[in-house]
């Protein structure tokens, strides 16, 4: 349309044109639905099903419109039209709930677990190497990341249809990428990139900081450094004037849009005191901050309370050896792992907070098992479904795209039969930007 | 939370105790037999014989048993996540107060041997370490909790072998880590004093064009150097020198550097060489902090004496005792007891490991002996804590019971899972 108006040069014919711009507006305002492009799209109509739209209420039985990857229409059978050009699809029996979305993972990633020595010319050769930093604070994840048809698919059978790739190495452990679980082809599945810069308390190996206090120190330093780079390259362009200018530093430069221009940053705490030092520093800094890992969270819900910083909760439930709980034998190491850890999300419950979960360390069985674990534990399932729809989309800052089952929404929902969290739960549909996939309880996918 | 909870009902009593009937050691001011001590929100209000209590009281019935005040420790590392920074022979810049684990079992340990304060340091790898932390043993409670701020800031320096290196394989490719020599270690210390003078300099210049009538155009704040910021803090008097150093002639190198650069020196560690500088010690002002009788076990510890604290003592230094271990630090009142067979009075050696320790640490006013207005911090021993057959039975910080031999005992059979106090 634009373009059209660019060939009428005479200026008097400009204000109609506006006049008929702000019809054009107006008309696509009052009515949603004629909004999109005139380009006439696919379209599916699930018919029958019950809805779990995650920010209304149940209902019984409802048809969801799905045209051009984003939801249409959602609404009980009798109200919803549907359009002549829509497929039906049949959905009696089956559960509709919004696409599962994880917000830390390390999918697609070749991750090798670094050989121990075990020999003592291995420990020598091993030793004698010169040790190397492992710090990727620019690092974008999105161009490591080879996705998996397999993969993609292993997700899907458990309701994940949303993620978080992050990387995984280092202290300032690089930027992370959200994902839509649509296909194989990366960049037509990038949600948000970059989300966010990812910084484990993690050590480094025979360099500096290989202690947790080194880390810290390590970590306020950078944040420092970065605050004056900042202030140097601003006085550099307003005057360049008897002004020498800043050494151009990339670990500094990367880090100036999360310290400076407050995009998030995901601090990974793997026990209680690793949150209360990300909680200080995040305060220091006035850092827009995430958590991630939390699973030891319960234990300092009143300080997580105050600060009110999101938190993706791992389900996770192995003690991480920086935890005291994998510290002081096998016996407290399983009781966490069995009954402390899984009771975790519950204990957020009831301290009334608000927390993502996350399949963080988990492979796809592991997620659910635990999240059946979880709420074995004492976490309410709608709670466990809120938890892995609308609160990770509002930490990814997508609660506009993702979440829940409405219109104008980005079409990532999965049907199952039974409802969700259950045993024998099977998913038998995922629908990720539109595209649908059919995993019939036996037998092969297939893609439509 | 859960093991706070579940403690809570048997290991506190909320601050208000009445110990009757004590053979009470209050160390500054002498011996009290069948006396009695309470203590009410935590702090010592009254001491003498047959008091009462107020309605509610816990009532310790002491029936004769010794009661002195809670053991200090004022060289440990115990309750930290990490103890060493080992990859820079300089790293001032770590701050042990940030890795406090509330959760390290060394202090349900400590606790059984009368411990209630510890000096919690970085290790000795290093030239200059990082700053230390005064905790307080209060097993169960969050490690924000345990941190004493009223204690002095003390940052970590170490001589010797340890910074040397000299008892480590050097492996083939990884080169012998500056400095391999004792100049090596005196010359980084000027260097970095040096450098941290420079720093606070170019501060000042700053501050100074910035209150300036015209400041430049081009004026914006210096790198914020956290290295040389806490050196700063040492040479302006905010941080104070706690250097571990073994033979006598590195510890006079270092009380030069100290009137050279003009920074306090709180005390040396270790110092198995001390009897032989006892009047440079003596006209500096700098106390030691000592092993009792572990000598010998390095050869830089060849010429160390079990005389040494006690000799020390007779000639006018602050001396204490200290574990350097988070087991040796449930028997220092052994390690204290065997400073009477090396000549001092039994009276004297109770001080290595309370008053003496609380001096150095800067908490005297609060903690380290038993008078009225202190901080009750207190442990009850079977027999005098100087005897060979004694033992802890009970320790007590701020009038709250966080170890009861008795009542664990008691317990015993339904706690197996009491490791940690994570059941």
């Amino acid at each position: 349309m634009n373009n059209h108006f660019k060939k009428w040069q005479p200026a008097l014919v400009r204000p109609v044109a506006i006049a008929f711009l702000i019809m054009v507006l107006a008309a696509s305002l009052l009515d949603p639905a004629q909004a999109a492009s005139p380009e006439v799209k696919p379209a599916y109509a699930l018919v029958n099903c019950r809805i779990f739209p995650v920010a209304q209420p149940v209902i019984e039985k409802g048809i969801i419109l799905i045209r051009d990857g984003l939801i249409e229409a959602v609404g009980p059978a009798g109200k919803i039209q549907i359009p002549e050009d829509a497929e039906l699809i049949e959905a009696s029996g089956l559960n509709a709930y919004p696409g599962l979305i994880s917000a830390h993972t390390n999918l697609f990633l070749e991750i090798k677990e670094q050989a121990q020595p075990a020999t003592p010319e291995e420990y020598m050769a091993a030793f004698s190497q010169p040790a190397e930093p492992k710090e990727f604070p620019w690092l974008q994840i999105v161009e490591k990341i080879k996705p998996k048809k397999q993969t993609v698919e292993t997700y899907h059978r458990v309701g994940i249809t949303t993620v978080v790739v992050a990387p995984h190495e280092g202290i300032f452990q690089g930027q992370s990428v959200v994902l839509n679980l649509n296909s194989d082809q990366i960049h037509g599945m990038v949600l948000a990139q970059p989300w966010a810069l990812h910084i484990n308390f993690a050590t480094e190996r025979g360099v500096y900081p290989s202690s947790p206090m080194g880390t810290l120190a390590f970590i306020r330093q950078k944040f420092y450094d970065t605050q004056h780079y900042s202030q140097h390259l601003q006085k550099y362009r307003q005057s360049p004037h008897f002004l020498k200018r800043p050494e151009y530093d990339p670990f500094l430069e990367a880090l100036l849009p999360f310290v400076i221009d407050k995009k998030p940053i995901v601090f990974q705490c793997n026990n209680l005191e690793e949150i209360k030092r990300a909680l200080k520093i995040i305060k220091e800094f006035k850092l827009n901050a995430v958590l991630t890992g939390c699973n030891e969270a319960w234990r300092a819900s009143q300080q997580l309370k105050s600060a009110s910083i999101p938190l993706l909760v791992t389900l996770d439930f192995r003690p991480p050896a920086s935890s005291v709980y994998a510290q002081q034998g096998q016996a407290i190491r399983e009781k966490a792992e069995k009954e402390i850890y899984p009771a975790n999300a519950s204990n957020l419950v009831k301290e009334k907070m608000n927390f993502s979960l996350t399949s963080f360390g988990l492979n796809d069985t592991d997620f659910v098992k635990n999240l059946r674990a979880a709420i074995k534990a004492g976490l309410p399932a709608d709670q466990a479904l809120r938890s892995l729809t609308i609160e990770p989309a509002r930490t990814l800052g997508l609660e506009k795209q993702l979440g829940s089952l409405e219109p104008g929404k980005i079409a990532n929902l999965i049907l199952t039969r039974g409802e969700l969290f259950d045993e024998k739960t099977k998913v038998v549909k995922v629908i990720v930007d539109g595209t649908v996939f059919t995993y019939e309880e036996k037998g092969q996918c297939e893609k439509r | 939370m859960i093991l706070f909870l579940l403690s809570a009902t048997w290991l506190l009593a909320g601050g208000d105790l009445l110990i009757k009937n004590a053979t009470i050691l209050t160390v500054t001011g002498g011996v009290i037999p069948n006396g009695d001590v309470l203590v009410l929100n935590g702090v010592i209000k009254q001491i003498g014989q047959n008091l009462t209590a107020p309605a509610g009281v816990r009532i310790i019935e002491a029936n004769g048993r010794y009661l002195m005040p809670g053991i200090i420790d004022t060289h440990t590392h115990i309750a930290l996540s990490g103890t060493n920074e080992g990859t820079d022979a300089v790293t001032p810049e770590v701050t042990m107060a940030e890795v406090v684990n509330a959760d390290d079992t060394s202090i349900f340990t400590a606790l059984s041997g009368g411990v209630t304060m510890v000096h919690t340091m970085h290790g000795s790898a290093n030239v200059i370490g990082g700053t230390n932390v005064v905790l307080k043993l209060k097993w169960g409670k969050p490690s924000e909790e345990l941190i004493v701020k009223e204690a002095y800031p003390t940052l970590k320096f170490a001589l010797g072998e340890n910074v040397k290196q000299s008892n480590r394989t050097l492996l083939p490719g990884r080169p012998q880590r500056y400095p391999a020599t004792r100049m090596g270690a005196n010359a980084l210390i000027r260097t970095e004093l040096m450098r941290a003078k420079d720093y606070m300099a170019t501060w000042d210049r700053y501050e100074q064009l910035k209150k300036s009538k015209n400041p430049p155009a081009n004026l914006f704040p210096p790198r914020k150097d956290l290295r040389l910021e806490t050196l700063a803090d040492l040479l302006r008097g905010k941080l104070i020198a706690r250097c571990h150093a073994y033979v006598a002639p590195e510890m006079i190198e270092f009380l030069n550097l100290s009137k050279e650069f003009g920074f306090k020196i709180g005390a040396f560690e270790h110092a198995w060489e001390a009897y032989k500088i006892t009047n440079e010690l003596k006209a500096a002002g700098v106390g030691i902090s000592v092993f009792i009788d572990s000598w010998a076990y390095k050869m830089e510890a060849a010429e160390g004496i079990a005389y040494n604290a006690a000799y020390c003592t007779k000639k006018g230094l602050l001396v204490s005792i200290n574990s350097d271990s988070g087991e040796r630090i449930r028997r220092l009142f052994n390690e204290a007891g065997k400073a009477v067979k090396y000549g001092l009075t039994q009276d004297e050696a109770l001080k290595l490991i309370t008053i003496n320790a609380a001096k150095q640490l800067g908490v005297d006013r609060l903690v380290g002996s038993i008078e009225v207005g202190k901080q009750a911090d207190l442990a009850l021993f079977s027999q005098h804590p100087m005897s060979a057959y004694t033992r802890c039975e009970m320790t007590i910080i701020e009038g709250d019971v966080y170890f009861d031999r008795e009542a664990l005992i008691k317990k015993r059979a339904g706690a197996s899972a009491q490791k940690g106090g994570l059941s």
